[in-house]
């Protein structure tokens, strides 16, 4: 074992400049958790969360009444004159962040269980106004079902029926979800940081351990021994093997302290696992990396271009949907964009079945994918590098 | 009969590097590989180690044929490179342990020849220097105490000089020597034939990848016809005495340049007082005299028609 203990002494050698990387980690991580933390004080009190809501009701009737006080318990009702410029100041200064119509003939139509649409002017891509929406959708739908059932309903007792209904289960919902998914988008940054100092550290150790291995003389003093050369490649794969789990394991276990602060989820052994994934393709990267560089003094630039372009392309420092789509299409053909999206992924789910996880193995395949490849390439250039 | 080389012949595309190459290396020698740069030297070794292909030849070590993954033989050669092949990452004592443990799996027994290694080559203060931070001299000592520890029956040394100054390269001379005096058959490839007179028992001179001489250095000075050299400074000498002196027998050419007069003679006896009798003959007022025997420069000289080294 000779050859192994070589390469693991040389790795040693070099490890001054991977824990900067890990040092790194840790700072930006303990950044990214301490204002996660913060908000969420702020933004997981139920109350705080509340949607701003103004309903301009253009008829008066206990269902439209009923319809109100369920929505004030999910919603902070603003009340607004029915006028369009009062209207549109209102949500371009954010007073409110929905504003819901009810028409008139509505209560009307509700009872004789015909669809009715209720119009309305939104704030895009907000979050409560997510929920606000499901629960109209909610109480008309239930509406619905009990005008159905219930032969000569009244509109008050209609109204009853379904405040005891909703008062349970649509808080309740709600409140767990919410909590949930805010909690995973954090796990998740730890992750998706994770791809950059992972590359980084491997790219580092791994090339210069290439770059001592491929030296000529060194190969050829090697070669005057009594060591088959499938023995001293055995040893070597051995060697690499073990350092990629082992910054994977140091990664992941630094991973682990932050993403189980908020306590232990299913989500997480996913991350674990796809992060490993992801540890295997960066190895791979960093073979063929260290198989094409022919100076130390160029290796930092290398990692760096490498890394910092593969993470801002794919989304680790800056978040997919704020990147272009030809930006996106051009980073699928990078293994870190197809870990950043299983990442992405795996944090809004909630149920673990086959169809939820499906689009995750996808990706993890095909970083798998891109670790053969790389290797494949890695192997050939080394080969014909050797015969010169 | 410890290495047997027979027609070897190594080709780069066009350029014939060796050229039907016989050599014989006996039990208990040490053979000098003498030629100047570019000769094939290191081109030769490499293929007596099977670390390159050859066109054509057969090659035997220990009396079995030499191949890539003949590891028996391997086991008990030694290598120093002409090129120091030795780990930046490792401290002298880690490097000369890691080549040490390639032949040697015992840790007790590698330990104790570890250490005497570093005695040898006297780098007991250094044991925990990186390659970096040593001298050209210290560097080649490293280089060499790897190639050795392991107390192999043949080591092969490919220029393991280079670029060391006189008294390192003393020491290096002394403990290959020594390490020949222990038992060990050594292979020296150089070229300065200063080197291969001092230690070798017998020497092969080659140009151009071809054997031009083979023997003991008095074998390779009889080769040859020219005798001493003799040098006599002087501040004036006449053309009527110079062309005199050449008439004298067994003088071969008499040359006077920078108040050197330089008289060579071909092999025979009482040249030297041949010479002192014509200046004792003729008055010339002299300072220093004195005699030089025939070199191997002369004799590569003689068989080759250029200089050993420019
Ligand atoms: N890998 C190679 N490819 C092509 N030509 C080579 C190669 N190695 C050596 N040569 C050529 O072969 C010839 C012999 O080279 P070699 O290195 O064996 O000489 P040498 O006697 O060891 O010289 P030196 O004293 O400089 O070490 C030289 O002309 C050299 O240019
Ligand atoms: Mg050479």
């Amino acid at each position: 074992m000779q050859v192994f203990k070589l390469c693991l002494k040389i790795l040693k050698k070099n490890i001054r400049s991977l824990l900067i990387y890990i040092v790194l980690f840790l700072g930006i991580s303990t950044i990214m958790a301490s204002s996660a933390s913060t908000e969420q004080n702020t933004d997981f009190s139920f109350t705080k969360s509340k949607a701003r809501l103004a309903i301009i009701s253009e008829e008066s009737t206990p269902l439209t009444a009923g319809l109100q006080q369920e929505l004030a318990k999910i919603a902070h009702l603003v009340a607004l004159p029915d006028e369009i410029e009062a209207l549109q100041d209102a949500l371009y200064f954010r007073t409110v962040s929905y504003i819901l119509r009810i028409p008139k003939g509505f209560s009307e139509k509700i009872m004789r269980g015909q669809p009715v649409k209720l119009h309305k002017t939104v704030i895009p891509n907000s979050y409560s106004n997510a929920y606000l929406d499901l629960s109209i959708d909610q109480y008309l739908n239930s509406a619905r079902l009990y005008v159905e059932q219930i032969e000569d309903l009244s509109q008050e007792e209609l109204v009853q029926f379904l405040q005891k209904d909703l008062a349970v289960e649509t808080a309740v919902e709600i409140k767990t979800n919410d909590r949930q998914a805010a909690k995973q988008t954090y796990s998740q940054y730890f992750f998706n940081y994770l791809s950059y100092s992972l590359l980084s550290i491997l790219i580092l150790g791994l090339s210069a351990l290439l770059l001592v291995f491929n030296n000529q003389d060194l190969q050829k003093r090697n070669a005057c021994a009594p060591l088959s050369t499938a023995n001293v490649n055995r040893q070597f794969v051995l060697a690499v093997l073990v350092f990629t789990v082992l910054t994977w394991l140091v990664m992941a276990l630094l991973c682990l302290v932050f993403a189980l602060k908020d306590g232990f989820t299913v989500n997480i052994l996913y991350l674990l696992l796809n992060s490993f994934i992801f540890a295997l393709c960066a190895a791979s990267i960093s073979y063929l990396i260290g198989t094409l560089v022919k100076s130390p003094n160029a290796i930092p630039a290398i990692s760096n271009v490498v890394t910092l372009g593969l993470s801002f392309i794919s989304g680790v420092f800056v978040p997919m949907e704020l990147l272009g789509k030809q930006v996106l299409k051009f980073a699928s053909f990078t293994p870190t964009y197809w870990y950043v999206t299983a990442n992405n992924r795996l944090a809004s789910l909630t149920k673990f079945n086959y169809t939820n996880l499906q689009p995750v193995f996808t990706s993890m395949l095909i970083q798998l994918g891109f670790a053969l490849a790389f290797f494949a390439v890695a192997l050939v250039l080394g080969k014909n590098r050797r015969l010169q | 009969m410890i290495v047997s080389v027979k027609n070897l012949v190594k080709r780069y595309d066009d350029l014939l590097a060796i050229d039907h190459l016989n050599l014989t290396v006996h039990d208990g020698e040490v053979f000098g590989l003498l030629g100047p740069n570019g000769s094939g030297k290191t081109t030769a070794i490499n293929c007596i180690l099977a670390l390159l292909e050859y066109d054509k030849g057969e090659i035997e070590i220990f009396g079995r044929p030499m191949k890539p993954e003949a590891y028996d033989i391997k086991r008990h050669i030694g290598v120093v490179m002409q090129n120091v092949a030795v780990y930046n990452e490792l401290t002298v004592e880690e490097n000369i342990n890691y080549f040490c443990g390639l032949y040697v799996a015992d840790k007790k027994l590698r330990q104790e020849l570890v250490r005497e290694a570093i005695e040898f080559v006297g780098l007991q203060e250094f044991t925990k220097y990186y390659p970096k931070k040593l001298s050209g001299g210290l560097l080649r000592r490293l280089n060499i105490a790897c190639g050795i520890a392991h107390k192999p029956k043949l080591i092969i040394l490919d220029e393991p000089t280079v670029a060391v100054d006189p008294q390192s390269r003393n020491k290096i001379l002394e403990g290959i020597l020594e390490l020949n005096q222990q038992g060990a058959t050594i292979i020296y490839t150089t070229h300065y034939m200063e080197e291969v007179e001092q230690i070798c028992s017998r020497i092969m001179i080659i140009d151009k990848g071809r054997s031009i001489a083979v023997g003991t250095k008095d074998e390779l000075k009889a080769m040859i016809t020219l005798g001493e050299k003799i040098t006599v400074e002087s501040q004036r000498i006449t053309a009527a005495q110079l062309s005199a002196l050449r008439r004298l027998p067994n003088i071969v050419s008499a040359e006077y340049k920078n108040r050197l007069l330089v008289i060579k003679s071909s092999k025979g006896s009482n040249n030297l007082e041949t010479v002192l009798e014509f200046i004792k003959q003729e008055k010339i007022q002299f300072g220093k005299i004195y005699s030089e025997l025939p070199t191997l420069n002369d004799v590569f000289l003689e068989i080759t028609g250029k200089q050993l080294r420019d």
